[in-house]
């Protein structure tokens, strides 16, 4: 039966790779050839990759028989999970399908880092040392996942932001540029806004996300904030976002300095996440030696 | 002399009272936190620490979280955030429980604004009506023949900002406590063993509590799979000889008495022996691969497991002894459960089966409760900022030459106005439709 629950996992992985594949490609097809048939496909194809997204969890559920929260790959899954439906939750409540351009390529690249960089048998489930058996890595985790995913979005945002202002900017005519690839843009105050929403959901969940791990940390060795590099990262990620929202708010940091400050802090969530794995292996040894990634 | 001194005081606040500031110790403190994720630090990784170059040690690279620099940015930050706090308090509390409705029409929100026109009565009452039945506290005021309201809804979203900043100070407090009081420590006994907790191995504090621990079992327990399942101490408080408290702790389960808290931190195999020595029956319990040695008393001889077979059906031990500082051992071999060897002729020893040696951490944090408050209030402030937002609507109503007039109503929601042009949109929506019912 495990045999058949992996092949099933295996294809769910495969059919997700490939809708994610194809629906990043339909939606730069759609801002630029403007024609709806490509969005609509763009949209489904989204779709049909978070059911297989989501199959692939269960499935890896299933199969390990506890949350599919406890290594590199597994995080990866979720945090695609995250992206995406954060990103379709945008699309359908704010009407913004030109995201998806900015957003897909995301999701296309963290599976492509899967396929590249790890052998069968990282994906594969594996057993976890005790440290990691806690409720709180899931409610870590999930917290993360979301947080994450949002941020990625607000990195989407920032890059339409910069694109829209560059050509605004660079004085394109109001003719050529409802011709071209950005008028598929909402006007910028939209995007600037919404970005500030997206941030604005996503940092209690980052600090959630902090919190939780630091509760799991005490229960399992009694220390609930050790200096660690991936926690001093996360906790960097934190202040650049809470800097933001500061400047935002009390500075009226919008538009150029805010779009510049949400690619920034994705950088961060980025390097928090494999940058301190895979540029400073030697200072956190427990995700290197057991291949887990404690975000 | 005495306005000086006001100067510098007032000069000291308005520094220590700047967002600016604030902004500037944040970048700071994100900055050498950083750097010191590239130095190897001495509370993670001692060994790095030594090997890296000595001018780094002696600038305090690899110390750098206890740095005097990183604990006075710190320090630092937390006044600003205290003056930011107290300054921002009255503010806080006026627009929260002391509002007042606008006197005339420029004081109401314009960013967000609309006029309705209508008879002074059956409007006053639609608005009121509406704005209770959605959740508004209203505070209305006659002038004349006019009236002004003021309306707020979710006020305890304006004390968000101001709780997770306040929570930050709580957190560094809760720090300070477990950096200056309380102990961390580590023991490693066996099966079988009581031990006081005096006797703990400690990195940190003093241990000031007068109990000892008995070690019931230590296991390494497996699933049917082959999978570790986790580790267990079967452990018991003894105090004054008596036992208090029992309870089997596993890694992710610690056991707290008296505020010390004992983390399961690991597990290293053991074998039980007797030695039998001129008639005097030691027992002695070895831990693998060499983690501790009997010295039986009157010989030089030093006696090591150097390793065990755990399987409870078949455990066997590979033995070394060693004579005074020899290098080599004089005598080595295998030892199966029952079975009795002969030690140089000096004394005999037997095989009883395993014990479990359980590695734990101990720690006394009196800080941490402080820690998860200020998680708490971080948390409840970021809610109450981000997803309890603040709504104030105010209004004011001038007459006409009859009984109408014309209602000039507004909103605000703090710094934010996404969404609230929405919200504000359905109010006047909502009052244009009662009064229609009304008619």
């Amino acid at each position: 039966m495990n045999q058949g629950l992996q092949n099933l996992e295996t294809s769910s992985f495969y059919i997700m790779l490939m809708a994610y594949t194809l629906s990043m490609l339909f939606y730069w097809a759609w801002i630029g050839t403007k024609k709806d048939l490509m969005g609509r496909f763009a949209t489904y194809l989204t779709i049909v990759g978070l059911v297989a997204n989501t199959a692939a969890i269960i499935l890896r559920m299933i199969i390990a028989g506890r949350p599919p929260l406890s290594n590199a790959y597994e995080f990866l899954l979720t945090f695609v999970w995250g992206i995406t439906s954060v990103y379709l939750f945008v699309e359908f409540r704010y009407k913004l399908k030109a995201l998806g351009a900015f957003v897909m390529p995301i999701s296309f690249m963290i599976l492509m880092f899967i396929i590249m960089s790890m052998g069968a048998e990282e994906r594969i489930a594996q057993s976890i040392p005790p440290a990691l058996k806690s409720k709180w890595i899931t409610f870590h985790v999930v917290t993360a996942m979301f947080s994450y995913g949002a941020f990625a979005i607000s990195f989407g945002l920032g890059i339409m932001y910069l694109l829209k202002l560059s050509r605004e900017t660079n004085g394109k005519t109001a003719k050529s540029q409802a011709q071209g690839i950005i008028s598929r843009f909402p006007d910028l105050e939209t995007i600037d806004e919404l970005s500030y929403k997206v941030i604005g959901f996503a940092f209690p969940l980052l600090t959630l996300c902090i919190i939780t791990g630091a509760i799991w940390a005490n229960y399992a060795w009694g220390t609930y904030w050790s200096w660690d590099p991936k926690e001093t990262w996360s906790l960097i990620t934190w202040i650049i976002y809470a800097a933001y929202l500061h400047a935002r708010l009390m500075y009226g940091w919008k538009g150029k300095r805010a779009a510049w400050m949400t690619i920034f802090g994705f950088a961060a969530v980025l390097f928090t996440f494999f940058g301190v794995n895979y540029f400073l292996p030697g200072l956190h040894s427990y995700a290197v030696s057991q291949n887990i990634l404690i975000v | 002399m005495k306005e000086q001194h006001e100067g510098i005081v007032e000069d000291i606040w308005r520094f220590f009272s700047s967002m600016k500031l604030g902004l500037i110790l944040l970048g700071l403190v994100a900055l050498v936190a950083g750097i010191g994720t590239v130095f190897p630090q001495v509370n993670l990784d001692p060994q790095g620490a030594k090997a890296v170059s000595e001018l780094w040690q002696t600038l305090g690279f690899t110390n750098i979280y206890g740095s005097t620099l990183f604990r006075l940015l710190m320090g630092l930050l937390c006044i600003n955030l205290i003056v930011c706090s107290i300054q921002r308090f009255q503010g806080i509390y006026h627009q929260t429980f002391a509002l007042k409705p606008p006197e005339n029409i420029t004081s109401v929100p314009n960013k967000i604004q609309a006029k309705l026109k209508g008879e002074r009565e059956p409007l006053k009452n639609s608005v009121q009506d509406l704005l209770q039945r959605n959740g508004f506290k209203v505070t209305s005021q006659e002038i004349d023949k006019d009236w002004s309201f003021i309306a707020i809804k979710r006020r305890l979203g304006n004390w968000g900002s101001l709780i997770s900043h306040i929570s930050f100070v709580v957190l560094v407090i809760g720090a300070i406590l477990g950096t200056t009081m309380g102990f961390k420590g580590f023991m490693m006994p066996s099966a079988g063993t009581t031990v006081p907790l005096s006797s703990l191995n400690l990195s940190k504090g003093t241990v000031k509590q007068d109990f000892d621990v008995h070690i019931y079992s230590a296991e390494d327990r497996f699933l049917e799979n082959g999978d570790r399942d986790n580790w267990y101490t079967d452990m018991a408080i003894i105090e004054n000889g008596q036992e208090v408290l029992r309870q089997t702790i596993s890694v992710n389960h610690p056991l707290t008495y008296q505020g010390v808290t004992f983390y399961q931190a690991s597990f290293a195999n053991g074998a039980r022996l007797t030695v039998d020595l001129k008639d005097q029956k030691i027992p002695v319990v070895l831990q693998d691969h060499g983690g501790n040695y009997f010295q039986a008393p009157g010989t030089d001889l030093y006696l090591i497991a150097a390793a065990i077979k755990s399987d409870p059906k078949e455990p066997a031990m590979l033995y070394q002894v060693y004579r005074g500082t020899g290098v080599d051992p004089v005598q080595k071999g295998q030892i199966n459960l029952g079975q009795t060897i002969d030690v140089q002729g000096e004394y005999k020893l037997t095989l009883e089966g395993n014990a479990g040696f359980t590695g734990l951490q101990v720690k006394e944090d009196p800080g941490v409760t402080v820690i998860w408050l200020g998680c708490a209030l971080l948390l409840l402030g970021l809610i109450l900022s981000f997803y309890w937002r603040t709504v104030v609507v105010s209004g004011v109503f001038k007459s006409g030459q009859d009984s109408n007039g014309e209602l000039t109503i507004g909103a605000r929601a703090g710094k934010v106005t996404g969404g609230l042009q929405q919200e504000f949109d359905r109010l006047i929506q909502g009052i244009q439709s009662k009064r229609e019912g009304a008619l």
